[in-house]
């Protein structure tokens, strides 16, 4: 069975300014220092095969970014016969140049110097601001994550908007049949509703440079950011930090994330108002 | 030491390209400051995704962190969007490693590698909230400095820079450090600006405008004279004897953002004797020291695995004549550890070879041999300089390439699976006539039918470059060819390539060379022009988008200054030269003999490997080449017409080969 390792993971701090691109060469680097069996694609110039969640647009901070590592064949051996004295859990784990990892599942704990989880692996090879908080092996033949999203949430301050004034503004825009909003897109300036794309807007508090709002917008028919919300909202004011928090999908027991945090991994988070 | 990055962070959303002010890059050093650190801020003067890959700033960058008395933070320019954003802000320039203000260093100090971004180092001058001109400057204002090729011509920066470095920096920055350090330990009190300048000046290739008065006959410079008897009246350059003992970068910057040159570079060669008389880098960094092939292996293996790099550059300025190039590119292309990592049946069976790249390839070294071991890995793209059309202009500029080395490379190239490559000319060159640029076409026209025996997709791009003339080469006397000229011979070559599909033409504006001619051999009038371009917001005029003649001619107007005088005249043997005062190693006489030996026709062969014929640059500084291999790499006669398997007879410092057992072997160069 071919199988890809999905990775969770976050975009906080300075990183945030680099683009898409910018996370997809990144991280390809992070692999090949790690030294992970990921698959490359055939042909003349083979290239890593990294497939990534919804795109997140720059500058914006998020806890729940996901990238696909479809391995290679025999990259994944039985944790309990591996690497004599190694410390760590019976399982599964894979073999990278750097030593070899187990995944990380919930609740798995990294046992001690010269052994860590993929995740940790990672982390540690990514820039600072991004940092692994789950790795979990998956089916290989499973849709792509692209397709399978299909909502994502969302927390974003306004920036010189009091709590009040936030909650008016946005009981008026639940309220409201249709949100109609311009872009500028492909060079042409396009309107259209936004209204049926957000699933849940609330005010959660206030940070010191304004109020922080929670939403819940669908990735269909058209995915719609944050930045879309705020001229809407309020027109006299800027967005701050947006921060995308989940990344849904339909599960068998109602919604699911692709991967959720595993407590091995986490670290260094850095909160919104930082 | 605040940090104002606060205060910089909302105005990226708004700006293109924000990554380019994060830092964040893998090798970021974590600079510390205090009372007793001598503080650099290293300043290139273009943006960050050209700025970031120069080495010559990264060798720097960490030689000053790893001493105890020094930190080094980098800053790039800001492009014109988010100037705009700090300037209404009131943000000054900052250091993208700790975000802190330009104007807290001790010393900012500009990388200059090309004349036409002058204009950008007034720009950051003012944006770090600095007087532009060094006299007018506080005491405890910051100390700017420069280096880089274009510091053998300071002159026309002279105004605003305190003190140049002439040469290889590795050892100069630690006298330069201690001597500011003290200086700042006494509080650089109140007049004592002037001291340190003193200072400066007296260390041996630091070279300070404000120590020498200059002297005018006309339109003719008539002298340069130190002011005070301790001041040298030639400020030598400072060169850097054996590169085995300078590693360095050990810990490459590995940008988040796309940068110019996104991979592992490892310079294996300094200096270069090929003795192209149009190539100031060839004449100004002599003699050749290779690194040894040991050490390159070993900054290249660690080099891959600490950064996830799948791409190395071998860096110098004509790689194939590396000793032993055949071999250290096969061995490259599996430094990645290729066996280690199964791909199995997904990936291609070169889905773990490094791909190589060799800037600057000599086409006469370039065989289908070093081809092969390139074209093992992802195939790299591939630049021959064949510089001049013709075998005739070519014997006058001593680039001494035949055709049919050029055929050869090219068939190595095509024959290895590549099916594009780029030719690179220069047009305008001394006694260049149209038959000699017309040749320009029929070379690359020839290349293109060799190509179609390998490939239906054969193709070339000729890159044409209008010629400047350099500093501290046998062609500085040479008048350039005014626009119209230059433009007339690219039009030349075009007609001659008629409807030759295969052949992409590219070409460089005319009218930025005039602008480059006027920085080049411009003497220390020439600030005020760069100054009043600065003023009129004529930034970034490397970038085509933003460049305007116009306004370097209206500046030359303004401040009574002649284009013909400075650029297109051809200069006498006992014209004062504005760099004169600059030595760069290489005695006066031999440039000129080199220039009347040019316009006759003569070639000058490569004193690697063949008998010296004192140009200066080892007998001045009693130093000399350090190559491992005592002939050419790839034998013959290199186009010379002389047998340069002598090349034993010559005084050469050989590297002794490495001793068995210890790494990979080198290999058997010749």
């Amino acid at each position: 069975m071919s199988l890809k390792l999905r990775v969770r993971f976050s975009k906080v701090g300075k990183i945030r300014f680099i683009g898409h691109r910018d996370v997809a060469r990144v991280t390809e680097r992070a692999v090949r220092k790690v030294g992970l069996p990921v698959a490359y694609s055939q042909g003349f110039s083979p290239r890593m095969k990294l497939s990534f969640g919804l795109a997140l647009p720059t500058g914006y901070e998020s806890e729940a970014e996901f990238v696909e590592l479809p391995l290679v064949a025999d990259a994944v051996r039985d944790g309990g016969a591996a690497e004599p004295g190694a410390r760590h859990a019976a399982g599964p784990v894979i073999v990278c140049r750097s030593g070899t990892h187990a995944p990380c599942e919930h609740g798995l704990q990294s046992a001690g110097p010269g052994y860590c989880t993929v995740a940790e692996a990672l982390s540690e090879a990514l820039p600072v601001g991004m940092e692994v908080s789950a790795a979990t092996l998956v089916d290989g033949r499973g849709p792509s994550l692209q397709a399978a999203v299909h909502s994502c949430g969302w927390q974003f301050e306004i920036v010189g908007l009091d709590a009040s004034a936030a909650a008016k503004a946005v009981a008026d825009f639940l309220a409201a049949g249709t949100v109609v909003t311009e872009r500028v897109h492909k060079g042409e300036t396009v309107s259209s509703d936004i209204r049926p794309s957000v699933e849940v807007l609330q005010v959660v508090g206030c940070s010191d440079r304004g109020a922080v709002l929670n939403a819940e917008l669908s990735a269909t028919p058209r995915v719609v950011r944050p930045s879309e919300l705020v001229p809407a909202l309020a027109p006299a004011h800027e967005m701050g930090i947006a921060r995308r928090t989940h990344q849904w999908t339909s599960g068998a027991a109602g919604r699911a994330e692709p991967a959720v945090p595993a407590v091995c991994a986490q670290k260094n988070k850095e909160p919104i108002s930082g | 030491m605040t940090t104002l990055w606060p205060r910089l962070e909302p105005l990226l959303p708004r700006v293109s390209k924000p990554a380019r002010y994060i830092g964040c890059e893998d090798g970021m050093q974590r600079p510390t400051v205090g009372p007793h650190l001598t503080s650099w801020l290293l300043a290139y003067p273009d943006t960050y995704e050209i700025g970031l890959p120069n080495q010559g700033l990264q060798i720097l960058y960490e030689l000053l962190n790893e001493r105890p008395d020094a930190s080094a933070e980098r800053t790039y320019a800001p492009w014109i969007d988010l100037e705009a954003e700090m300037r209404a802000a009131g943000l000054p320039l900052f250091s993208v490693d700790t975000h802190r203000a330009a104007g807290d260093f001790d010393i900012i100090a500009f990388n200059l590698s090309a004349e036409l971004v002058y204009t950008n180092v007034l720009n950051c001058i003012d944006l770090a909230g600095l007087d532009v001109r060094a006299a007018r400057r506080n005491d405890d204002d910051p100390l700017i400095g420069a280096g880089g090729h274009c510091a053998y011509n300071p002159e026309p920066l002279a105004d605003f820079v305190d003190f140049f470095v002439i040469g290889d920096g590795e050892e100069v920055v630690a006298e330069i450090t201690e001597a500011v350090g003290a200086w700042k330990r006494t509080g650089k009190r109140p007049g004592t600006r002037a001291t340190i300048l003193r200072d400066l000046a007296g260390i041996e290739g630091v070279y300070v405008p404000a120590m020498y008065d200059i002297a005018y006959d006309g339109p003719a410079l008539a002298a340069v004279t130190p002011k005070y008897p301790d001041v040298p009246a030639l400020v030598a350059k400072r060169t850097v004897a054996d590169l085995a003992e300078w590693p360095y970068p050990r810990r490459q910057l590995v940008p988040v953002t796309e940068v110019v040159h996104d991979r592992l570079s490892v310079e294996v060669f300094r200096g270069c004797t090929r003795g192209c008389r149009f190539c100031q880098a060839g004449m100004i960094t002599r003699p050749v020291r290779e690194r040894p092939a040991a050490q390159v292996r070993e900054m290249v293996t660690s080099g891959l695995e600490r950064s996830g790099y799948d791409e190395v550059s071998l860096m110098s300025l004509s790689t194939a004549d590396y000793s032993g190039i055949a071999e250290l590119v096969r061995d490259t292309v599996t430094a990645g550890g290729a066996g280690g990592n199964t791909t199995g049946g997904t990936g291609g069976a070169d889905a773990n070879r490094i791909s190589v790249s060799l800037p600057s390839m000599r086409v006469d070294a370039f065989t289908v041999d070093v081809a092969a071991q390139v074209s093992r890995a992802r195939r790299t793209g591939l630049t021959f300089a064949p510089e001049a059309g013709s075998w005739r202009l070519r014997q006058i500029i001593n680039k001494l390439i035949t055709e049919e080395d050029l055929y050869g490379a090219v068939r190595s190239a095509y024959s290895q699976g590549w099916h594009r490559m780029k030719l690179y000319f220069l047009t305008g060159l001394p006694s260049e006539m149209d038959p000699d640029t017309e040749a320009i076409a029929h070379l690359a026209d020839a290349c293109t039918r060799i190509g179609q025996e390998y490939t239906k997709r054969a193709s070339v791009t000729v890159s044409l470059g209008g010629f400047v003339p350099k500093p501290h080469t046998p062609f500085q006397w040479f008048g350039q060819n005014p626009p119209e000229e230059l433009a007339r011979k690219v039009r030349l070559v075009r007609s001659a390539l008629g409807r030759n599909r295969r052949v992409q033409l590219k070409w460089h504006d005319p009218a930025a060379s005039t602008a480059e001619g006027i920085a080049s051999r411009g003497d220390r009038r020439v600030g005020a022009v760069i100054e009043y371009v600065w003023r009129k917001g004529g930034t970034f005029q490397e970038w085509s988008e933003r460049f305007d003649l116009s306004l370097w001619e209206e500046a030359m107007a303004a401040c009574g200054l002649s284009l013909d005088w400075y650029v297109y005249r051809h200069r006498g043997e006992h014209e004062v030269l504005p760099w004169d005062h600059i030595g760069a190693g290489l005695h006066r006489d031999f440039l000129w003999h080199d220039w009347q030996d040019a316009l006759a026709g003569h070639g000058l062969p490569d004193c690697r490997w063949t008998p010296c014929y004192d140009c200066g640059a080892c007998t001045e500084y009693g130093i000399e080449h350090m190559v491992a291999s005592p002939v050419a790499p790839n034998g013959g006669s290199q186009g010379t017409g002389q047998d340069l398997a002598t090349g034993h007879l010559v005084p050469v410092e050989l590297r002794p080969r490495q001793l068995a057992g210890a790494g990979a072997p080198s290999g058997g160069g010749a």
